[in-house]
C-alpha cells in the first residue's frame, strides 16, 4: 500500500498448534502504521488483537506459526530478522506495553533495575544517569516517592502501579513505534488521562507512532485518529475515528457501539450483550466470522468471507456493502 | 435489608518496606489502608472506587484474610475473622472467594482450565463423582462465554480477557456467600462486560451472593452497586447509596474523579471540561498531615492540615470526610 509506512503488515496469519487441532488466531490481517500516527485497535475479547502485535515482535511461544506476505518495520524485514536483531529492536525502536504486567516484569529484580536496563543497554547511560532518568519517568507516570519506589519489587506495587511501570519502561527510550496493549485497563480515569497525555506528547516531540489496543471506546475516541475493528482473527472495518464512531459501516461495529450505552445511568436495566458467541477458531467458518450473530446476514455471508473493500475511502469487510457497490 | 454479612471497622493494613535512606537496612511502614470502616448487607453489592494505589485491592485482600490486618475488626456472618489462625479460618475459605485483578498470576500455569475450576469443587465436596464435576465445569465455562473445548487448555493459551473469565468461573464455582471482585471486567470489551455483569447479578438474585466490587470504571460501579465507597490514600472519604452519591457528590475528591470520565465520542472529547487535579499524588509512605486530600484540594483551608476529618453521616446514610461539610453542617 503505502511506501512511507513505519510498520507494514500484509496477509498476516498466525496459528497455534495444539494437541487437538490448530487454533487460527489471526487469519489474514493487513495493517499499515504511518510514522507519528495514533492508531487504535478494538474488538471482542479473543479476536486476535494481542496475537497480531505479538507476531510482529516475534514474541509468541514455540507452538505458534507466523506467516505473512510482508512484515516490515522501518524498511527492515522482520520475518527474516534473527532473534538477536529482534532483541535490539525491541525496547529501543519498538516499545511494547504488554497486557500482562506481572508476566513481563521480573519478580526477582527491583523496579529500578528494570527501568534502568533499557537505558543502559540502548542509550548507553551511566548507572547514576540511568537512575536519575528512571526516577523522573516514575514521577511522570504519577508514582510518588520515586527514590524509595525504585528499590521496591513488583509485588509491592498495586495493579495500576505495575501497569504504569511497564508504560514507563516502554516509553523510556522514545521508540519510533509504541505498541500499547490495554495499557490503561487498571487505571482510574485521572491517571489514564495523564498517561494518554504523555503518549500524545511523545508523539508530538519524538514523532513516535502509537498502536493502542483497547476495548475502551472512550479512550479510542479521546486520542486515536484512525481505528481498526477486528473480529474472529480478521479486520472488519478500518477508518478515521470520527467515521467509525458516527457512521459505522459494519454491523459488528454498530453492535459494538450500541452496547456501550445503557450503563452508567441511574436506572437499573439489564445490559444487552451482542447475542451469540464468537467463532471457534479451531474450525473457523467459511464465511464472514460475524455472520452467525449478524441481524443482517444473507446466504452468501455464511458461504464466503467478504474482503476488506474500499468504499469512498472507507474500508469494511461486509457483503452488504459489496452488494451496494456492484448494484 | 436482612442484616450485614460483612462489617469492617477501623481496618488498618501497614506493610513493612525497606527504608532506602537508611544504611542499616531499617524498615518503615507503608500505610496502604489506614482506618477504613464499612458494612455490606447480605445479598448486596458495595462498590469501591478510587485512584490507582489508594488501597482498594489491599482492603479486598485483607477482608478475605489473604493478609493479616495490622489492626481493626472484620466481622463476617457474626464472627470476627481478623484474628483467626489459618486453620480456624479454613471453613470460611469456601464461603469467601476472590476474582483477582491480575488473572494470570492467580492461575496455576501447570493446571488445565478444567482442573483450575474443578479442583475446588472436589476439595469442598461439592460434586460426588467425576462426571458430575465435568458437567459442572462445562456449565461454568459456558456461563462466562468460553467454549467447552477450552477446558483442556492451559492459562497461557488464552487471551487476556479469556483469562479474566476463567478467574470469574473459578470464583463462582464453590457457590460462595461473598466474593471480592477486583476489577473483574476491566480487560473485557463492552459486550462481554455486559454478559459478565448480568451473570454476577443473576447469581446475586438467585443465591443471594454479596459482592465487594472494586473497579475504576465508574459507570460499571454505578450499574452494579447498591452502595459505593470512594477511597483516597488508604482512607474512605465518601460513601453512600449509589444514586444519592452519584447525584449529590459531597467530597471535592469525588467530584474531580467523576469529572474525568472519557466519553465514547470523539467530538465530546475535544470540548469536555475536566477538573484537573493539581499537585503531586501524595505517597502512602509519607502521607500529608490532616486530610489526605488537602494537598490537591482547591477548597483546603488551615484546619485541613491540622486535623484529619472523620467520616460523618451528612445526610441519612450519605457519609463524607471533609472539614467543609462539618463546618457548614
Ligand atoms: N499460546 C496460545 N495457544 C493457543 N491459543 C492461543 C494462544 N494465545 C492466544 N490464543 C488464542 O488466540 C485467540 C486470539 O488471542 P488474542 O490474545 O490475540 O486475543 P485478544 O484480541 O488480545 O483478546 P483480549 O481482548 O481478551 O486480550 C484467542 O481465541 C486465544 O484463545
Ligand atoms: N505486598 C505489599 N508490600 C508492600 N506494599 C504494598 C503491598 N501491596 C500493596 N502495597 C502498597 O499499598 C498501596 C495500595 O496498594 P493496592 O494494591 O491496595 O492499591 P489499589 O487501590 O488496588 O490500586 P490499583 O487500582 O492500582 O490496583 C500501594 O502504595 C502499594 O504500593
Ligand atoms: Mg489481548
Ligand atoms: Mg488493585
Amino acid at each position: 500500500m503505502s511506501g512511507d509506512a513505519l510498520l507494514h503488515i500484509k496477509n498476516l496469519r498466525t496459528s497455534f498448534l495444539m494437541s487437538d487441532g490448530v487454533v487460527q488466531a489471526v487469519r489474514g490481517v493487513d495493517l499499515s502504521v504511518k510514522r507519528g500516527e495514533f492508531l487504535g485497535i478494538v474488538g471482542e475479547s479473543g479476536c486476535g488483537k494481542s496475537v497480531t502485535m505479538l507476531s510482529v515482535m516475534g514474541l509468541l511461544p514455540d507452538n505458534a506459526a507466523i506467516k505473512a506476505d510482508t512484515l516490515t518495520f522501518d524498511g527492515k524485514d522482520l520475518l527474516s530478522a534473527s532473534p538477536r536483531e529482534m532483541r535490539s529492536i525491541h525496547g529501543d525502536e519498538i516499545g511494547m506495553i504488554f497486557q500482562d504486567p506481572m508476566t513481563s516484569l521480573d519478580p526477582l529484580f527491583t523496579i529500578g533495575n528494570q527501568l534502568m536496563e533499557p537505558l543502559r543497554i540502548h542509550r548507553k547511560m551511566s548507572a547514576s544517569e540511568a537512575e536519575r532518568r528512571a526516577a523522573e519517568t516514575l514521577e511522570m507516570v504519577g508514582i510518588s516517592s520515586p527514590a524509595q519506589r525504585l528499590k521496591q519489587y513488583p509485588h509491592e506495587f498495586s495493579g495500576g502501579m505495575r501497569q504504569r511501570v511497564m508504560i514507563a519502561i516502554a516509553m523510556s527510550c522514545s521508540p519510533k513505534l509504541l505498541i500499547a496493549d490495554e495499557p490503561t485497563t487498571a487505571l482510574d480515569v485521572t491517571i489514564q488521562a495523564q498517561i494518554l497525555e504523555l503518549m500524545k506528547d511523545m508523539k508530538e516531540k519524538s514523532g513516535t507512532a502509537v498502536v493502542l489496543i483497547t476495548h475502551d471506546l472512550g479512550v479510542i475516541a479521546s486520542v486515536c485518529s484512525r481505528v481498526v475493528v477486528m473480529y474472529g482473527g480478521l479486520i472488519m472495518e478500518e477508518g478515521e475515528c470520527g467515521d467509525i464512531f458516527y457512521d459505522p459501516l459494519h454491523p459488528y461495529t454498530k453492535g459494538l457501539l450500541a452496547s456501550v450505552s445503557g450503563m452508567g445511568s441511574g436506572e437499573k436495566k439489564k445490559l444487552v450483550p451482542i447475542p451469540g458467541s464468537p467463532p471457534d477458531l479451531m474450525n473457523p467458518p467459511d464465511g464472514c466470522p460475524f455472520a452467525a450473530r449478524c441481524a443482517f446476514a444473507m446466504k452468501i455471508c455464511a458461504a464466503a468471507t467478504p474482503k476488506l473493500t474500499n468504499r469512498g475511502g472507507r474500508l469494511a469487510a461486509c457483503w452488504m456493502l459489496r452488494r451496494k457497490l456492484t448494484a | 435489608m436482612n442484616g450485614e454479612l460483612l462489617k469492617i471497622s477501623d481496618l488498618k493494613m501497614y506493610f513493612r518496606v525497606r527504608d532506602v535512606s537508611s544504611w542499616l537496612g531499617a524498615h518503615r511502614s507503608l500505610k496502604a489502608v489506614d482506618g477504613v470502616s464499612f458494612g455490606i448487607g447480605r445479598g448486596r453489592t458495595f462498590g469501591l472506587v478510587g485512584e490507582s494505589g489508594c488501597g482498594k485491592t489491599t482492603v479486598g485482600r485483607t477482608a478475605l484474610r489473604l493478609y493479616r490486618p495490622t489492626d481493626g475488626s472484620i466481622i463476617f456472618d457474626g464472627a470476627d475473622i481478623a484474628g483467626l489462625s489459618d486453620k480456624e479460618f479454613f471453613p470460611y475459605r469456601r464461603k469467601m472467594q476472590m476474582i483477582f485483578q491480575d488473572p494470570f498470576t492467580s492461575l496455576d500455569p501447570r493446571q488445565t482450565v478444567g482442573d483450575i475450576i474443578g479442583t475446588p469443587l472436589t476439595v469442598h465436596h461439592l460434586v460426588s463423582n467425576r462426571s458430575e464435576r465435568a458437567e459442572r465445569v462445562k456449565e461454568l465455562i459456558n456461563m462466562v462465554g468460553l467454549r467447552s473445548d477450552h477446558i483442556g487448555r492451559y492459562p497461557h493459551e488464552f487471551s487476556g480477557g479469556q483469562r479474566q473469565r476463567i478467574g470469574i468461573a473459578r470464583a463462582l464455582a464453590t457457590m460462595p456467600e461473598f466474593i471480592v471482585c477486583d476489577e473483574p471486567v476491566s480487560a473485557l470489551d463492552v459486550s462481554i462486560q455486559a454478559q459478565i455483569i448480568n451473570l454476577l447479578e443473576e447469581f446475586q438474585e438467585k443465591f443471594g451472593i454479596t459482592y465487594l466490587f472494586i473497579s475504576h470504571d465508574l459507570s460499571v460501579v454505578r450499574h452494579i452497586s447498591h452502595r459505593v465507597g470512594v477511597m483516597y490514600l488508604g482512607r474512605l472519604v465518601e460513601a453512600g447509596e449509589v444514586n444519592e452519591l452519584y447525584e449529590n457528590m459531597l467530597h471535592p475528591y469525588t467530584k474531580s474523579l467523576m469529572s474525568a470520565v472519557p466519553a465514547a465520542d470523539p467530538e465530546a472529547a475535544k470540548t469536555r471540561r475536566r477538573i484537573i487535579l493539581e499537585g503531586d499524588v501524595p505517597s502512602p509512605l509519607d502521607p500529608p498531615s490532616g486530610c489526605p486530600f488537602r494537598t490537591r484540594c482547591r477548597e483546603a483551608s488551615a484546619v485541613c492540615a491540622e486535623q484529619t476529618p472523620p467520616l460523618v453521616d451528612v445526610r441519612s446514610g450519605h457519609m463524607a470526610a471533609c472539614h467543609k461539610l462539618s463546618i457548614k453542617g
